[in-house]
């Protein structure tokens, strides 16, 4: 297998709501998953249910080999109410409010999060 | 208040017959050590092998028929002991912890298979308890994200704060990170508060 070609910095990509919207879930996750493996940071502004982010980590483990090791996330769930999570299940709609960042566990690193703050750290080399 | 429903429902008609308990967590947080406790004091037989290098269980183990009994009450249980579950999955770790190459590489690809398995499980259980580290941070996304799911399928969860028997063990920063859920802490591996974990079982679950 090559190796990976050594990049002068990490790429951090935004995508906006507006953006996201226009995609089916699996679309976002070959999105994420294409960006992760080029050792880009995705920061999405929006938050994934429990399902997708169960989704996520399957399909990253999917993809695990040994130039890829997998992915570091993190982000800010919408943090719904027991009603506003009935009314998400009802109407297949859930509250996507919140933000997602992510990114090769090669580059990325949790410093420390819980529910309204998170640090991570980009490693260079 | 799906939760309660649900449970007095059960209450009215009758549980299942073996209820599928299974033991979450991310890796190395003792949930084979656990499991071997439950198995060992309620049938005499281990179910894995533990180890101090991560994803030593790689695909789910079954322990069938399990009478867990306590003060009175008594549950039959089918026990799963699920593969940690993780976002990433490093050949390089395992040579840090003296393991050849190859069979590193090896391992890496059961482990990465053991995390889809134990994903897709969470379909098929009946009850979890999610096992943590009491000395590591607890708000980690694979522990929300078990959780979370759990949640979403009105599951009955009972958060176990294991290691308790480590000097920079926090027990009660678990408890705060997920007020919502039962708690018990426990140390597998000195056999501490098993009975409060067992009545946590049959009460809860």
């Amino acid at each position: 297998m090559a190796k990976k070609k050594k990049k002068d910095g990490v790429k951090i990509e935004f995508l906006s709501k507006l953006r996201l919207q226009e995609k089916a879930f699996a679309e976002k996750l070959d999105m994420i998953m294409d960006g992760v493996k080029e050792e880009n940071i995705l920061v999405l502004e929006e938050a994934l249910s429990p399902k997708e982010k169960a989704q996520l980590i399957e399909k990253s483990m999917e993809e695990c080999d040994e130039e890829f090791p997998g992915i570091e996330f993190s982000g800010f769930d919408s943090h719904d109410n027991w009603l506003e999570k009935i009314i998400g299940r009802i109407t297949g709609k859930p509250n996507k409010n919140g933000l997602l960042i992510v990114g090769s566990s090669d580059i990325m690193e949790k410093v420390e999060e819980d529910k309204d703050a998170i640090s991570m750290i980009a490693k260079l080399e | 208040m799906l939760k309660r429903l649900k449970k007095l429902l059960s209450g009215l008609f009758g549980r299942k017959d073996q209820i599928k308990l299974g033991i979450y967590g991310p890796p190395n947080t003792g949930k084979t050590t656990l499991a071997n406790r439950i198995s060992e004091e309620f049938t005499g037989e281990k179910m894995g092998s533990v180890s101090e290098v991560p994803h030593e269980t790689r695909v789910v183990k079954k322990k069938e028929r399990i009478n867990l009994q306590t003060n009175g009450k008594e549950i039959s249980m089918n026990l799963l002991d699920m593969p940690g579950i993780s976002t990433k999955v490093d050949y390089k770790e395992f040579i840090e912890h003296g393991i050849e190459e190859e069979d590193a590489k090896a391992r890496s690809k059961e482990a990465t298979k053991g995390v889809v398995e134990a994903i897709k499980w969470l379909d098929k259980v009946d009850a979890v308890l999610v096992v943590f580290d009491s000395a590591k941070d607890p708000y980690t996304q694979v522990n929300v994200t078990i959780l979370g799911n759990l949640e979403a399928k009105d599951i009955p969860i009972i958060l176990v704060a294991n290691k308790t028997d480590l000097d920079e063990a926090d027990p009660d920063n678990i408890r705060d990170a997920f007020p919502q859920y039962n708690f018990t802490q426990i140390s597998a591996k000195e056999k501490e508060n098993l009975e409060g974990l067992y009545r946590e079982i049959v009460e809860n679950i």
